[in-house]
């Protein structure tokens, strides 16, 4: 059955193996595979969602006026503050089509600057009791503006001077 | 190869075609493992929202830039932003702001920002 002729239809049979063997590749590496390094594309999402409402919350309801995130954040911990802010936060990364997404979870804290030129950063929420520290967490931040005494943050200052400081978030999913 | 026993020729012609063909498949496996890694590194790595919130606060001081200047707590404001960036972003960050100039026919503060971080440097000049 074997003998010694038709060598060159082999090598035309190789080499259109090699041919289809090139194709397959190329049109298999232009489609992507979800591999663990691609957990980096849902945090990117998250961070941008995060974002993307804080910015929102952030923006006066009118001109001149005092934006949502502003009115929490001047309360502190205290009601209408920390909690809320965190509440509002949920609900609104949740304002979209498709998933409930009932897992999203986050967590307030404010930093600011004290006279001394420390920076002091204290949690604005309850902790979420569920929070271990492993969890695959991004983190949004803001600057916010504030101006006057504020008595609901916990170790400011009471000079009623006008301050920048920075509402962090740090949101996840259980 | 002449004289030598020439059976089989089938299987080793086969098993080249295996070969090569694991070949291209084990290239595949080896790049997967890092498809879109990179890409979203690259992306969540440049701090798009830090440079954005940190331009839109700083259009929001010198937005309140008379008030601020009238109290003397421009300073203050400055600093605080400066402070907390280097230690909550580990963010070098710098800003100020210059004389108004006429552009075309409006008077604007040409402001100064600068960001580095480290990795991502990011410098501006915008009328403002």
């Amino acid at each position: 059955m074997v003998n010694d002729s038709g060598q060159l239809y082999t090598m035309e049979g190789v080499a259109a193996g090699v041919i289809m063997l090139l194709t397959a590749y190329i049109v298999i590496s232009t489609t992507s595979i979800y591999t663990p390094g691609d957990t980096h594309i849902p945090d990117m999402q998250l961070e941008q969602l995060g974002s993307d409402v804080l910015a929102m919350m952030d923006t006066p309801d009118r001109e001149g006026g005092t934006s949502q995130l502003v009115g929490f954040v001047k309360n502190g911990t205290e009601t209408c503050g920390g909690n809320d802010l965190r509440n509002e936060f949920l609900t609104n990364c949740k304002m979209r089509a498709g998933d409930e997404d009932t897992k999203l979870r986050a967590q307030v804290y404010l930093s600011y600057r004290r006279t001394d030129g420390t920076v002091n950063t204290t949690p604005l929420s309850l902790p979420d009791p569920e929070f271990t520290g492993r969890e695959n967490a991004v983190r949004v931040t803001r600057w916010v503006q504030l101006d006057g005494i504020l008595p609901g943050i916990p170790d400011i200052e009471h000079s009623s001077r006008p301050r920048a400081v920075l509402v962090e978030v740090l949101l996840w999913r259980a | 190869m002449a004289c030598m026993n020439e059976d089989g020729q089938w299987i080793v012609l086969m098993g080249l075609l295996t070969a090569l063909g694991l070949f291209f498949l084990a290239l595949i496996i080896n790049q997967s493992a890092l498809v879109g890694q990179t890409t979203a590194e690259g992306v969540l790595e440049f701090p798009k929202n830090d440079i954005r919130d940190l331009r839109s606060e700083i259009f929001d001081v010198y937005d309140s830039y008379g008030t601020l200047h009238a109290q003397g707590r421009l300073g203050d404001v400055e600093e605080d932003i400066i402070r907390i960036s280097l230690e909550r972003k580990n963010a070098v960050v710098h800003f100020g702001n210059d004389t108004p100039q006429d552009v075309s026919g409006r008077d604007l503060h040409p402001v100064t920002i600068h960001y580095n971080n480290g990795v991502t440097e990011y410098d501006e000049i915008v009328y403002y």
